[in-house]
């Protein structure tokens, strides 16, 4: 009966099935035994989660002024389960940006990023674009004070960028103020076009991976070194089980977060009244708070020469490692950079409260010998 | 680790994972019991309000905490703020607030209902005693007319030079009431502050704060009837706190005055304007079809039909119309004729309420006139008996002889033994 079956579907689909076994096959190098070096899974993993969550929220939310909050109210207080899924939904979101940053830093820290995967660096920081974007546009669909008023000075953000802000922030608002076109806007870009665009990259992102491999981790030679068969383990079924144990805990993790801090609601969005406070989510502290340190125009040109450096980084580096072999001066750039936004992200985070500078340089002190003695270890 | 391993911590896992969504399935179960509260949310311009209110007024506070406002984060300067110039602001622990949030502040969030309030005789209800009632008040007294009708009717909110509201004018719970702000009602007048309760507002006894007594006596019609019997015994199983509240599919224990008259039905929508479903003026002296009375009779057979066939309604209007009718041409008319002759004759004098017989037939039309059961027995000795004083004779004109009144006592004691006199007054 199975034999039927399987013949009337190779009939209809004609696809040679072993190819997909094959596929399966990928050699792992023996480095990613250690759970630090699956981070690129997670990310994959939240972005499922937030997909089905997603599409669940859609079933009761209304994108108009007057009755988004009101819809995000009922998915909280009235629809069933519907606190849990907004929950998981904010929750996995939060996540994915900390997923998103380490799974960066490990791969800038083992210079995963160097020859001949430059291009994938890229899709990986349009990616991390698309998803602060996620971000920024899931924020405002709430509706409530906050997010009304993270809005107003997000696009503000936007319209000082030089030359094309003014254009790109009216694209966003959809006129000169927010209005009930900027929640259209912002929720077809939440769920249509960076979906979509998210889809695209990952998988563009996944097949640049298979067809290089896995990069060696420099520094892990010693394990990776000897013959072929010793050097690598099958994707299927080792290194799956490894990251089927990070998903299943993953989604615990963000179940518990769920319950233990639940979303909140807030006060309902007032264009007439501005609070005292106006905070963007913490991922955007660095942004922020950077910007606050200049005047705002020199602020914008900064962060943009900032993030384009980053675009930039794989051939920025090669150059730099032309002109210095050896001297692995990206370690230095990339312990700099990540000191440099955890600090934007306290000093913003906490910013006024006296007692809590200590704890800042606690803490960046407690990084920069982690950094030093992770590269001590990768060396070795 | 080896693969073993690993595939113990991911079986591990997923148990843990399973325990949290029986946490999360056990949540949500505890949270739909119909006895577990939503948390309150003071939101932060409430906070200080909270504050002070909660040592000064902890009842008021208690209540809103129970009420849904208080579950969405609606909190008192949602309702009481006003801007300084607002004709009902008040300058108060630094802030300016509006002491009597009123229908306008109330439309911000509920505007259909209001609009529909504004439509309907409620909202005419204090304009209605001035035309009306403004004699007995100001023979009684105004102590009378502010302790009496003003109470349920409502009155005209006078504010005094510090910005404190008149206290001959406050407080006022009347559903008619004219703000300050120039809006006409009060909604706190069902859906009592501070917890604005929608199940309240469908109770019988929500009505009954005005609806009683020898003037306007639904809600002794309702009691007796079978309707309000039903309700008594079956009060509990009302389902009062359902959304929609439809009889027949939310609920099918009795009809309260809201089911008939506001509520939604299979076929009409719920409403404020509690005029929808009334096609008869009983108010008047000789009482009379209201403007689109058919249409309005029609809504009302909306209403009935969740228990009744049409045929059963039908009959049933036809007995009551046939009761009003009867009492029209034996009782209002003649006496409206009678007082339109003693004026003419120069028996009584063209001003009102000056002469006893005009108090006596207020009476009879306003007061026992509403509930033709009396009617008959009063109008014979009260009434008759007093116009003949004065004009000794007239009431030949009317009731003929001995045969006439005999008339009259039979039709009193048909109309007694009838029974139900929901549909008369009701």
């Amino acid at each position: 009966m199975s034999e039927k079956i399987t013949a009337w579907i190779n009939e209809r689909i004609p696809f040679d099935w072993g190819s997909l076994k094959h596929s399966l096959d990928e050699p792992i190098p023996r480095h990613m035994h250690k759970w630090w070096f699956c981070l690129g899974g997670t990310p994959l993993y939240l972005f499922m989660i937030q997909m089905l969550s997603g599409i669940a929220l859609t079933f009761y939310y209304v994108p108009h002024p007057d009755k988004a909050y009101e819809s995000v109210r009922y998915i909280t207080q009235e629809a069933p389960f519907g606190w849990w899924v907004r929950g998981v939904h904010r929750w996995s979101g939060e996540l994915m940006v900390v997923a998103v940053i380490l799974h960066m830093i490990r791969v800038f820290f083992t210079n995963a990023y160097r020859k001949p995967r430059e291009l994938n660096w890229l899709v990986g920081m349009l990616l991390l674009v698309t998803i602060f974007t996620f971000g920024f546009s899931g924020y405002s669909l709430i509706y409530n004070q906050l997010s009304y008023w993270a809005t107003v000075v997000g696009t503000n953000i936007t319209a000082s960028i030089p030359v094309v802000g003014e254009f790109a922030a009216g694209f966003l608002r959809g006129g000169p103020v927010i209005s009930a076109n900027t929640l259209t806007r912002m929720y077809v870009l939440h769920v249509g076009l960076l979906p979509v665009a998210a889809v695209a990259l990952i998988a563009f992102h996944l097949f640049l991976l298979r067809l290089h491999g896995v990069s060696d981790a420099e520094g892990a030679t010693e394990e990776n070194s000897g013959e072929e068969s010793k050097r690598f383990f099958p994707f299927f079924p080792d290194h799956l089980m490894t990251e089927l144990a990070i998903g299943v805990f993953l989604i615990f993790l963000i179940s518990q977060l769920a319950i233990i801090f639940p979303v909140h609601l807030g006060d309902p969005a007032n264009p007439g009244i501005t609070p005292e406070h106006i905070k963007p989510e913490w991922y955007f502290y660095p942004v922020f708070r950077f910007l606050k340190l200049f005047s705002f125009q020199t602020g914008i040109i900064s962060l943009l020469v900032i993030v384009s450096t980053m675009f930039a980084w794989p051939w920025i580096d090669a150059a730099i490692e032309r002109r210095f072999p050896g001297r692995d001066i990206s370690i230095y750039v990339g312990i700099a950079a990540s000191l440099m936004m955890i600090m934007l992200i306290l000093i913003e985070g906490l910013s006024g409260q006296v007692a809590f500078v200590s704890l800042i340089i606690g803490v960046a002190v407690f990084i920069v010998s982690a950094m030093f003695i992770l590269k001590g270890l990768l060396k070795k | 680790m080896n693969f073993q391993a690993k595939q113990l911590v991911v079986a591990i896992i997923s148990l843990f994972f399973l325990a949290s969504l029986l946490t999360v399935g056990y949540i949500e179960s505890e949270r739909l019991l119909p006895e577990k509260k939503a948390k309150a949310v003071v939101t932060q311009k409430n906070l200080s309000c909270m504050k002070c209110h909660e040592e000064k007024s902890p009842a008021v506070v208690a209540q809103w905490k129970d009420s849904r406002h208080a579950t969405l984060g609606v909190g008192c300067m949602d309702c009481h703020e006003a801007k300084k110039g607002d004709p009902d602001a008040w300058e108060h622990e630094e802030s300016i607030v509006a002491v009597i949030p009123t229908p306008k502040d109330c439309a911000r969030c509920h505007e259909q209902q209001v609009k529909e309030f504004d439509a309907s005789t409620h909202a005419r209800a204090a304009k209605s005693i001035g035309e009306l009632d403004s004699f007995r008040g100001v023979a009684a007294g105004m102590s009378e007319a502010i302790g009496g009708c003003q109470k349920c009717h409502g009155n005209k909110v006078k504010k005094l030079k510090d910005g404190r509201l008149h206290p001959a004018t406050w407080p006022n719970t009347g559903i008619g009431r004219i703000n300050l702000d120039g809006s006409k009602g009060n909604c706190a007048s069902c859906h009592s502050r501070h917890q604005f309760s929608v199940a309240q507002a469908r109770q019988p006894e929500s009505c009954a704060k005005c609806h009683t007594g020898i003037v306007h006596p639904q809600v002794e019609s309702y009691d007796d009837s079978k309707h309000g019997l039903i309700y008594q015994m079956r009060s509990g199983e009302m389902n009062l706190k359902s959304q929609k509240w439809v009889a027949g599919k939310d609920y099918s224990a009795a009809p309260t005055c809201a089911t008939c008259h506001m509520s939604a039905t299979k076929s009409l929508p719920v409403t404020h304007d509690v005029g929808l479903r009334v096609s008869r003026a009983l108010h008047p002296v000789v009482s009379t079809k209201h403007k689109k009375s058919d249409r309005k009779r029609k809504n009302m057979l909306s209403a009935c039909g969740a228990c009744h066939g049409p045929d059963y309604v039908k009959a049933f209007f036809s007995q009551a119309d046939s009761v009003l009718d009867s009492y029209n041409s034996k009782f209002a008319a003649p006496a409206e004729k009678i007082m339109a002759a003693l004026k003419k004759e120069g028996k009584i004098t063209p001003e009102p309420f000056d002469d006893k017989i005009e108090w006596v037939f207020f009476e009879l039309w306003h007061g026992e006139g509403r509930n033709p059961q009396k009617v008959a027995r009063n109008f014979k000795f009260d009434f008759l008996g007093e116009a003949e004083r004065l004009s000794p004779g007239i009431s030949g004109r009317f009731v003929k002889s001995q045969g006439a009144e005999k008339q009259a006592q039979q039709a009193h004691e048909r109309d007694h033994t009838d029974g139900e006199s929901g549909p008369v007054t009701h």
